[in-house]
C-alpha cells in the first residue's frame, strides 16, 4: 500500500535483508513472545505479590528502589512483574482470538463458495450484518446479556473480523473453483474436505496470513480498550489495558503505572502492523 | 436509478431485521427474564404473574413478534436502575455525545482529507513522510492511552485545561483533540492510497497529455474519482457519531451515551444497552445506505449493478 514500504521492499529484495523498521519490529514482536512463553521464569515476583513497604515507588532513575525497576502501584506490587504477566495476558487473547475468527470466516467463506444459491446468501448477509455494527458497541451488549469470563471474552474478540476472512475465502475459493486445479482433483474424485483443507487452503493461506496480521494489532487495541473500561479481563487477572485503566487512578501521583503498559501496547500494535504491512508487500498475490 | 434505490433499501431494512433478532435471541439467551428481574427467592406465583403479565408464557414466535411491533412504537423497554423509558434516557444523553463527536468529525475532515490529498500529490517528499509518519501513529496509538497523555501533559503538567467532565466548551477541547486526531490520520492514511490509485490511472495521464493544466487534472479529474472510496470510510465515521466515543468519553468523565453505555453495561441494564445497541445499527445502516446512493451520484457505473460497494474501512 504505501509506497515507501514498497520501494524498500524493492530494495530489501536485492539485498535479501529487511528494512530496519521491520527488523525492529521483528525483534519486537520476538521480544513480546519470549516474555510471554518465559513469564513464569524472568518475572522476578508474583502479579499479586504485595510490597507494603514500597508502596507507589517510582521506577529506577526517579528516586525508585533496585528491588523494582519499573516501580511499584498503590498496594506495593511490582510493575515490571504485572507487565510481564500483562503481555502474555493481551497477546494470549489476541492470538487466540485471531485464530478463532480466521478460522470461522474461512470455514463460512468455504460454505458459501461451495453451495453457492442460499447458503452464500445467507453468510453474505451475516457480512453485512456484522459490518453494520461498531464491533466495540457489539461486543459490549454480547458481554451486558451474558456477563463476562475469559474463554467467552476470548471467543468474542475472534468475532472481531470474520467477516474480511469470509470475504476473502469466498472470493478466492470460487476463483479457485474456476481454475484447473480445483477442479482436477474434484474429477479425481476428491472429498470437498480434501479440495478445501489440501488444495484451496495452502493455495490462499498467504492472504489470510496477512490478513490475520492486521486483524491482531486490532484485537490487542480492542482487548486493551475492554479492559480499560473494566469490561474485558478481570482482576486478579491483568491485562495491558486494564493496567492502563487502574494506572489512571493514580495518574497525578504515580503516572509510571500506567506509562509502561501503554509503551507496550503501542510499540507491539506498531510492530505487527509494520510487519503485516511487509508481508502483505511481499507475499498477497492479489497485490502483484 | 429506482431500482438501483430499492435494492439498496432491501439491504438495509434486512441487516435492521437481523439486529433486531440478534437482540431478541441474545436477550433471551442470556437467561429467563423473569429471574433475571425477580430475586432469586420470589414466589413462584409471583413468577408466574410476572411472566403472564410480560407475555413470557406465549410461544417464543408470538413473543418475537410482540417485540417487532414494540420497537416500531418506540417502545424499547425501562431501565432496570431507574425505571424511566431507555428511549428517553439514551436520547437525552445524544447531544452530549455529538457536541464532541460533531467538532471531532470536522477535525477528521478538514486536516485528514487535505493532508491525504497534499502527501499523495507531493508523494516521497518529506511533507508525505511526516503524513504517513503521524497516520500511522494515529493508527497504533489507542485513544484512552492519546487521551490520558493530553491529560497528562496539559492537564497535569501545564494546569492549561481541565482533565475531566462537562461543565464549559473547555472540557470539550481535550476529548475532541483526541477523538479528532486518530480519525483525521486514518482518513488521511485512506485518501492518500486512493489518490495514489486514481493518480496511476491511464485517463490522467492522458488528461495531462493532451495539455490539461495539472490543477484541472487534480480538481477535475484526480479528485472526483478519489472521492468514491474515501466517501466510505466516511460514511463510517458519521455513522459513529452516535457511539464512536465510548472510550474517549470514559477517559474524560463525559456525561455521554458511551459512557451510559459502559454504565449499563457493568450493571446488566439489558434494556439500556438493546436501546443503545439498535439506535447505533439504524445510524449505521442509514449512514450506509447515504453513502451507497452517494456513490451512485458520483459513480454512474454503479447506478445499474446492485454489486457490494468496496468496504474499505478495514485493512
Amino acid at each position: 500500500m504505501s509506497d515507501t514500504a514498497l520501494a524498500a521492499t524493492a530494495v530489501a529484495r536485492r539485498f535479501r535483508l529487511p528494512p530496519p523498521l521491520v527488523v525492529f519490529a521483528l525483534g519486537w514482536v520476538g521480544l513480546m513472545l519470549a516474555t510471554a512463553f518465559l513469564a513464569d521464569v524472568i518475572a522476578p515476583y508474583s502479579y499479586t505479590a504485595l510490597d507494603l513497604r514500597n508502596r507507589l515507588a517510582p521506577p529506577i532513575g526517579f528516586g525508585g528502589v533496585m528491588i523494582h525497576p519499573l516501580g511499584t502501584d498503590e498496594l506495593g506490587r511490582d510493575v515490571f512483574s504485572r507487565l510481564i504477566y500483562s503481555i502474555r495476558m493481551s497477546l494470549l487473547i489476541a492470538f487466540g482470538a485471531t485464530l478463532i475468527g480466521a478460522a470461522l470466516g474461512t470455514a463460512l467463506g468455504f460454505l458459501a463458495a461451495h453451495f453457492r444459491g442460499l447458503v452464500e446468501q445467507a453468510v453474505m448477509a451475516l457480512v453485512d450484518f456484522s459490518a453494520s455494527i461498531p464491533f466495540l458497541i457489539l461486543a459490549l451488549s454480547v458481554l451486558a446479556f451474558f456477563g463476562n469470563s475469559l474463554t467467552l471474552f476470548i471467543c468474542l474478540l475472534g468475532l472481531h473480523a470474520w467477516e474480511r476472512y469470509a470475504r476473502i475465502a469466498r472470493g478466492l475459493a470460487i476463483s479457485a473453483g474456476a481454475q484447473g486445479y480445483a477442479a482436477a482433483v474434484r474429477q479425481l474424485g476428491a472429498t470437498p474436505w480434501r479440495i478445501y483443507g489440501r488444495h484451496v487452503l495452502p493455495n490462499i493461506a498467504s492472504t489470510l496470513i496477512v490478513s490475520m496480521t492486521l486483524a491482531f494489532p486490532e484485537i490487542i487495541l480492542l482487548e486493551s480498550g475492554l479492559s480499560f473500561l473494566g469490561l474485558g479481563v478481570q482482576p486478579p487477572e491483568t491485562s495491558l489495558g486494564s493496567m492502563v485503566g487502574y494506572g489512571r487512578e493514580y495518574l497525578t501521583r504515580a503516572p509510571w503505572i500506567l506509562l509502561s503498559p501503554a509503551a507496550v501496547i503501542v510499540l507491539t500494535t506498531f510492530s505487527v502492523s509494520v510487519l503485516g504491512d511487509w508481508l502483505r508487500d511481499r507475499l498477497d498475490p492479489t497485490l502483484r | 436509478m429506482l431500482r438501483f434505490f430499492g435494492f439498496r433499501l432491501l439491504r438495509a431494512a434486512i441487516t435492521i431485521v437481523m439486529v433486531v433478532t440478534f437482540a431478541f435471541v441474545v436477550l433471551r439467551l442470556s437467561g429467563d427474564p423473569a429471574l433475571l428481574i425477580m430475586s432469586v427467592d420470589a414466589p413462584p406465583e409471583a413468577v408466574e404473574a410476572f411472566r403472564i403479565a410480560w407475555g413470557l408464557d406465549e410461544p417464543l414466535w408470538v413473543q418475537y413478534f410482540k417485540y417487532f411491533a414494540a420497537i416500531f412504537e418506540g417502545d424499547l423497554g425501562r431501565s432496570m436502575r431507574d425505571g424511566r423509558p431507555a428511549l428517553t434516557l439514551v436520547l437525552e444523553r445524544i447531544p452530549t455525545t455529538l457536541a464532541l463527536t460533531i467538532p471531532a468529525l470536522m477535525i477528521k475532515l478538514c486536516i485528514g482529507i487535505p493532508a491525504g490529498i497534499t502527501a499523495a500529490l507531493h508523494r516521497n517528499s518529506l511533507l508525505d513522510r511526516m503524513v504517513m509518519a503521524l497516520a500511522v501513529a494515529g493508527f497504533t496509538i489507542p485513544s484512552f492511552v492519546l487521551g490520558l497523555l493530553l491529560v497528562l501533559l496539559f492537564a497535569v503538567q501545564l494546569g492549561w485545561l481541565p482533565s475531566g467532565g462537562q461543565e464549559s466548551w473547555r472540557h470539550a477541547i481535550l476529548p475532541v483533540i483526541t477523538l479528532g486526531v486518530g480519525g483525521a490520520a486514518v482518513l488521511a492514511r485512506f485518501t492518500r492510497s486512493a489518490m495514489l490509485e486514481v493518480l496511476g490511472q491511464p485517463y490522467i495521464r492522458t488528461a495531462s497529455a493532451k495539455g490539461v493544466p495539472w490543477q484541472a487534472v487534480v480538481w477535475g479529474h484526480a479528485l472526483p474519482n478519489a472521492a468514491i472510496p474515501t466517501v466510505t470510510i466516511v460514511g463510517f465515521m458519521v455513522g459513529s457519531l452516535i457511539a464512536g466515543a465510548v472510550v474517549v468519553e470514559s477517559v474524560f468523565s463525559w456525561p455521554g451515551v458511551g459512557r451510559l453505555l459502559v454504565v449499563a453495561v457493568a450493571n446488566r441494564d439489558l434494556a439500556v444497552v438493546q436501546c443503545i445497541l439498535l439506535l447505533v445499527a439504524m445510524t449505521m445502516v442509514t449512514a450506509n445506505l447515504v453513502v451507497d446512493l452517494l456513490y451512485g451520484a458520483l459513480d454512474p457505473r454503479l447506478r445499474s449493478a446492485p454489486t457490494s460497494a468496496p468496504k474499505g474501512a478495514a485493512a
